[in-house]
């Protein structure tokens, strides 16, 4: 074991100029996690079938649907723990699932309390309880079990539609 | 452990470094005010606003050797483009009954903003030319075509109130009402006369200005993230029959029609008179000087179905005859001989009646005599 901790520094987010720069310059921290925003692009290939891509978000008007990618990378030399990933739905979008290919998050409407979608429920305004739809969610939490080893790295994604 | 590096297809980013080993506690560390949401627009319940930032960032937490840890992830952020859509319906629920020579007949537009922000609109009018299920010449031209905003939001045309020419700063999600006002020309035959109200979305953000109409991004330039692309989304707003619109080109189109329905209707007046008492027989009385008489008018329209409005009936009392105050009656026809009017009507709107001393001229005031009605109208005199 180690007698000192490994420094973490808060990255400062520039919330305006980041833009969807990937990886900006940060500083050396042990886990680097990025914040992608992408719009699903569909080509047909020449086999006649569709695929589906990420591409940069050139027009987003309402109705459209993101999907919000966060890129992990452990770029430190020990294994890392307990790894967890909150990721607040922005106000003005709506969660709709897992991006294709994620790993299902766990959701939250209430920022507190998290688990499937089903099992959660939302106070209505005539005081009783109603099942959580996906609009409720505000915040979807990703937890890894295992460790993540030196140099490691992986995605988590979700889909999102904009109110 | 997979480090192959990331591609931009969903179907392979996802490394599989998932299988669990072992679960360890995990502990969750809420940092509020992370997700910082600037907005240059007005937030809206319905549809985020153009010009809105949006920005993602994540929490993390993690051990390293059993020692708590936390960050962010970097932020994410996109600038919300502008989704332009209206409608612009005609807003009445039949053609426009005119006249022949009319002036000022007004037809009635709602243009309903869907754009995700305010929006100016420019507007122009012209005869339209029907096309598809309706004939291809209209039955006659109208003159003069103006198109007004409703500016006090009332619904309805104020000639001298309602001057704007262009829709200013419509808010998202808001409705104006719009009118083309002309003249009917003071030939043609008794048919319809369709107008277009033609609507071009155009800039907004300055109140009292006319915005220039906007154009849309060009979808080939490059990434422009952080500036307001416009996106057009408005649909073919006059149909497939009709030439005027197109789906996505940032106008709309709305038609409505002027008819010169029936022009005349057959109206006849007949006269009665009727002694009421001459103060010396009490049966049979006669027109003695100081019996009193009275004056029985009776409206007949004949032509059915077709209403005779603002009809105004004006008698002279003859010489040597004086007219009793308050005796003029405005009511449905009574029997004859007996009494020249059941009912007053006098109770009604409209039905208003008066009397001109100097000229001696008794006048009754009669909104309708409905298709084949009679309206009477009867007053009394004595005999000087």
């Amino acid at each position: 074991m180690f007698d000192t901790l490994p420094s973490v520094r808060m990255i400062a987010v520039a919330a305006l100029a980041a833009g969807l720069a990937a990886a900006p310059a940060q500083a050396a921290g042990p886990i680097q996690v990025s914040s992608k925003v992408m719009v699903e692009k569909k080509t047909a290939a020449k086999d006649g079938t569709t695929s589906v891509t990420l591409a940069p978000t050139q027009k987003v008007v309402p109705g459209d649907k993101v999907v919000f990618v966060l890129d992990y990378r452990n770029t430190g030399a020990q294994p890392i723990s307990n790894l967890v990933l909150d990721n607040p739905v922005p106000q003005q979008l709506a969660y709709r699932s897992p991006a294709q290919g994620s790993p299902a998050p766990e959701v939250s409407v209430d920022g507190k309390t998290y688990g499937e979608l089903a099992t959660l429920r939302v106070r209505t305004a005539a005081g009783g309880l109603r099942p959580a739809s996906p609009d409720d969610v505000t915040n979807v939490r990703w937890r890894l079990a295992s460790p993540v080893t030196a140099g490691a790295h992986g995605q988590f994604a979700f889909q999102a539609v904009l109110k | 452990m997979t480090t192959e590096p990331s591609t931009t297809n969903v179907t392979t980013i996802f490394n599989r470094e998932y299988k669990a080993m072992f679960v360890n506690k995990v502990r969750l560390l809420l940092l509020s005010g992370t997700a910082v949401l600037a907005t240059t627009g007005t937030a809206h319940a319905a549809h985020t606003a153009a010009g809105t930032v949006i920005t993602n960032t994540a929490q993390v937490t993690y051990t390293v050797n059993g020692t708590a840890q936390s960050t962010n992830s970097t932020t994410a952020t996109f600038v919300v483009d502008r989704k332009v859509n209206f409608t612009v319906v005609v807003d009445q629920a039949a053609n426009t009954k005119v006249n022949i020579g009319q002036t000022g007949a007004v037809t009635s537009f709602k243009l309903t903003n869907t754009t995700n922000g305010t929006q100016d609109f420019l507007l122009d009018t012209a005869q339209a030319v029907p096309l598809g299920i309706l004939p291809g010449v209209p039955d006659f031209t109208m003159g003069n075509l103006k198109v007004f905003v409703d500016g006090n939001n009332n619904g309805v045309y104020d000639p001298g109130v309602d001057t704007g020419t262009f829709v200013d700063e419509l808010a998202a999600d808001a409705s104006v009402e719009i009118f083309i006002v002309g003249d009917v020309p003071t030939t043609g035959s008794p048919n319809l006369s369709e107008v277009a109200l033609h609507a071009i979305v155009a800039a907004g953000g300055a109140a009292g200005t006319k915005g220039t109409a906007l154009l849309p991004t060009d979808l080939n330039l490059a990434n422009a993230d952080n500036t307001v692309d416009i996106v057009f989304a408005d649909n073919d707003s006059d149909g497939l029959l009709y030439l005027g619109d197109i789906a996505r080109n940032g106008q709309g189109i709305a038609y409505a029609a002027y008819e010169i329905g029936v022009r005349n209707v057959s109206l006849t007046v007949t006269k009665t008179a009727r002694v009421i008492s001459d103060e010396v027989n009490l049966l049979n009385p006669k027109a003695l000087p100081g019996a009193t008489v009275e004056y029985c008018l009776t409206v007949n329209n004949s032509t059915l179905l077709t209403p005779a409005s603002n009809v105004v009936l004006s008698d002279v009392v003859p010489a040597n005859t004086t007219f009793v105050p308050g005796s003029l009656t405005i009511g449905l026809p009574g029997v004859p001989g007996i009494a020249c009017t059941l009912v007053s009507l006098g109770t009604l709107d409209g039905y208003t009646g008066s009397y001109d001393t100097a000229n001696k001229t008794v006048t009754a005031n009669i909104p309708t005599v409905i298709g084949g009605g009679s309206v009477a109208a009867s007053f009394r005199v004595t005999i000087n």
